[in-house]
């Protein structure tokens, strides 16, 4: 069934990290599967190819445990967009990035774009509790070109919102302010000016994988945001002087009537 | 495999005179009394494990010098702290009830409560330093003192010189492995034999070696005593819960054996061809799974030569993929250790479901380069297309487990066979076969009752002090059969009015019907590929090696 889709060679990579059980996996199950599910620690890296309009963008959720720190760089080699998650009811979460993420990000494309996102909102603010309901319209937007990831809506209740966590005794312990700062700060180690950069504002998000809150809009800025980057790589590729063997469909299709 | 039906041709009497002679103090005592100890006589337990404590206890203390065992019947402080030997229910029935639901989390469990302490089976591992590394129920937080105990005494014993290996109590064995930085303690009321427990203590171990390699562990605990390992096991204690279950429900482990999937051998051909044309440089083991059993296995052959793989490593993996199957339609790229093929090094796993969203079919391709990502995806590409065309798929969809009733012995319920490495010039995956449990084995109760009988009969026939070749025992449900040659290890089980020369009648048919169906229910001869350009520096050989290995695979 989806073979047509996985022939199809990815235009663009974009790399989850974050520590352990913030939910990256959370996010992009949510996402992509259009439901919440509990799911165990990710072992070292899951690819995921995702269609985006007649793009195909590859997804690498990574291990958050540090275990698997060597893997690290080898997924970002050649990013385009880097999503750094932690988790807003743990600030030891944002530190982590700053500790332990940041320098796997030096072997993404120099052009990279980071976000930043807090997930696991519904904990704290009543409204990313309250989204559930207009998940639903907007989801079917952001279904636009997809094939390969069945829409799955689950079929009675999606998710009850916010039920056993207590969300009162849970501090917010990571604020939007310091979200911010971060992101500042990673412009600053990357050497990029941060006036021509994307603003901090539009790259730092708060999420929901629980109730959706958020997560379409975060995948669907950055997949805008990385198309410039899809377009210039097709550019590069016709001009590449490496010989690319799966390539045969797009880039090289006109030099190479055999296949 | 050459021919499982050759031994019987002894015949019954001479069978039955090998049974004398073997088990001749089980024949002679009354079965009733000595061999029918059954679920609920929590009392009889306490009979047989102290006397497996005082076999253990000569054997080891003579056997084995430096190492002794610790006999303690009384509460010892331990067990205060640790184990408890209040439930005087049958350990059982309660446990499995709550054990039947697999891979719940038991990490919130009160450790105080007497349902904590009624547990089947605890399992801790420990740092030399005492840390709390895991224990399978209740968080390790709220267990440190209790491994501070048990660090206490592994510490106590050590510092005479020697090594503790296990402590009995009327209901409980606790077993203790250490290795290198790390001590694994297991606290069991199954009444498996200590040999069991350690082994099932050593698929821990060789679990964590297979996250984080034996080598690293050693140098993390080298440069920094009182680490705490789990920062970097964070996330797996799900895996090494997924272990312990399927140790306990799967007797894969037990039999250090690897159950594949009966399909017929031209199929089964068909798809290591399959693998076999799919490959890339710097790829070793390419690995089909169905229903979470063995379809095929092609391998690398120079690395092959080096080190064979264990039935061992095949569970690991096995389990792995059990453990991270939460979420199925990405592809996965992990590092992953196999210890027994080599505990320091790290193959790189691609694991993949081919029949999303069923996700029954999974191929796993293990590779030595780290970025081979892309290229070991694109063998999975051309995997997944020759199946489609073979339409294979739907014909591995279609193929089952078999009911032991094909067999055609009326009175046999269930057996486990389990073949010796035949063909002698080729190092095979040690591999069993089982038929379905049915009823009357249907219920998870009598699943784990019929499973803690072949653990009985398995502990009996290899016990350290008293080996046996064959053992009849007359449960009080059902009757046990079990018979080990060079050749194979056999466990039966009989509805209970079988007699002694039916059951071995009974046999010799088995053994016939599985010499006429090993092609479907074995894989015979493990086909290799060839994908070193560059071999990694451990795999080469003497050219010698290499041709006899030519002349092997022109054979297929």
């Amino acid at each position: 069934m989806p073979e047509v889709s996985k022939m199809k060679k990815p235009d663009v990579k974009v790399v989850i990290l974050g520590d352990t059980s913030v939910g990256k996996t959370s996010l992009l199950h949510r996402y992509t599967e259009r439901k919440f599910r509990d799911t165990i620690s990710t072992v070292g890296g899951a690819f995921y190819l995702k269609q985006w309009g007649p793009y195909n963008i590859s997804i690498w959720d990574t291990a958050g445990r540090e275990q698997f720190h060597g893997l690290g760089s080898m997924y970002c080699r050649g990013a385009a967009a880097i999503i750094l998650t932690y988790d807003v009811t743990n600030w030891q979460s944002l530190a982590e990035i700053e500790e332990r993420f940041l320098s796997l990000t030096d072997t993404a494309n120099n052009d990279c774009i980071y976000a930043i996102v807090g997930n696991k909102a519904d904990l704290t603010d009543p409204q990313a509790q309250l989204t559930v309901a207009t998940d639903g319209l907007t989801d079917d937007q952001g279904e636009g070109g997809e094939q390969r990831m069945k829409l799955q809506v689950p079929p009675a209740c999606p998710t009850p919102p916010a039920s056993p966590a207590s969300p009162s005794s849970l501090l917010k312990q990571v604020g939007h302010d310091e979200a911010t700062a971060l992101y500042g700060r990673i412009l600053r180690y990357k050497g990029l000016d941060e006036k021509s950069s994307l603003p901090a504002d539009r790259m730092c998000f708060e999420t929901s994988a629980k109730t959706g809150y958020n997560v379409d809009a975060l995948f669907e800025t950055l997949f805008d945001l990385v198309l410039p980057s899809i377009l210039r790589k097709r550019n590069e590729n016709q001009w590449s002087p490496t010989v690319d063997l799966e390539d045969y469909r797009e880039a090289n299709g006109k030099r190479r009537g055999c296949c | 495999m050459e021919d499982p039906a050759e031994p019987p041709l002894p015949g019954p009497t001479a069978v039955e005179q090998s049974a004398t002679l073997e088990a001749e103090p089980n024949q002679n005592a009354d079965p009733e009394t000595e061999e029918s100890e059954d679920v609920d006589v929590s009392a009889q337990s306490a009979d047989i494990v102290p006397d497996e404590a005082n076999g253990n206890n000569g054997n080891n203390g003579t056997d084995c010098s430096g190492e002794f065992v610790v006999t303690m019947l009384a509460r010892s402080n331990l067990e205060e702290q640790a184990v408890g030997t209040e439930g005087t229910s049958s350990p059982l029935s309660e446990d499995i009830a709550e054990e039947a639901p697999p891979l719940q989390s038991h990490r919130d469990e009160d450790v105080m409560a007497e349902s904590w302490r009624q547990h089947r089976k605890h399992v801790f591992v420990l740092s030399e330093a005492g840390k709390p590394i895991y224990s399978r129920y209740g968080s390790e937080e709220a267990l440190s003192s209790t491994m501070g105990v048990m660090m206490a005494l592994v510490s106590f014993v050590q510092s005479g010189d020697n090594m503790i290996r296990s402590v009995y109590s009327e209901e409980h064995t606790v077993v203790f492995l250490q290795k290198g930085p790390l001590v694994l303690v297991c606290v069991s009321n199954s009444r498996q034999s200590e040999q069991q427990l350690r082994a099932e203590l050593l698929y821990v171990y060789y679990q964590i070696i297979s996250m984080l390699t034996q080598a690293s562990i050693a140098r993390i605990f080298e440069h920094k005593k009182n680490y705490d390992l789990r920062r970097l096991l964070a996330g797996s204690e799900k895996i090494l819960d997924g272990l312990l279950n399927l140790v306990d429900w799967d007797p894969s482990f037990l039999l250090a054996a690897v159950h594949c999937l009966p399909l017929p051998s031209s199929l089964r051909d068909s798809l290591s061809q399959t693998l076999q044309k799919a490959i890339t440089p710097n790829l070793v083991f390419s690995i089909l799974i169905a229903k979470n059993q063995l379809v095929t296995i092609v391998q690398e052959k120079t690395v092959i030569e080096d080190a064979r793989l264990e039935p061992a490593d095949v569970h690991l993996l096995l389990n792995l993929i059990g453990a991270s199957s939460a979420f199925q339609a990405g592809e996965i790229w992990t590092p992953i250790c196999l210890p027994l093929f080599n505990p320091d090094c790290y193959f790189y796993a691609y694991i993949s479901y081919l029949d999303p969203p069923e996700c029954t079919v999974c191929l796993l391709l293990l590779s030595t380069d780290k970025e081979a990502f892309y290229a070991v995806a694109e063998c999975k590409r051309r995997i997944e297309e020759a199946m489609v065309a073979q339409n294979s798929l739907s014909l591995i969809a279609k193929a089952q487990s078999y009911s032991v009733s094909q067999v055609g012995v009326s009175d046999l319920r269930h057996f486990m066979y389990k073949p010796f490495d035949v063909p002698d010039n080729h190092h095979q995956l040690t591999q069993f076969t089982s038929p379905e449990m049915e009823a009357p084995y249907s219920s998870d109760e009598e699943k784990m009752r019929l499973l803690d009988l072949y653990r009985y009969m398995h502990s009996r026939i290899h016990s350290s002090s008293r080996p046996l070749k064959l053992i009849y025992h007359v449960a009080e449900r059902e009757t046990l059969l079990a018979w080990v040659t060079s050749k194979f290890e056999l466990y039966t089980c009989f509805s209970p009015l079988v007699t002694k020369a039916c059951a071995i009648t009974a046999i010799t048919k088995l053994l016939r019907w599985i010499k006429k169906e090993e092609d479907r229910l074995f894989i015979r001869y493990p086909p290799k590929y060839s994908t070193t350009p560059n071999p990694s520096k451990s795999s080469r050989k003497s050219e010698q090696q290499d041709s006899t290995d030519n002349g092997f695979m022109s054979l297929l």
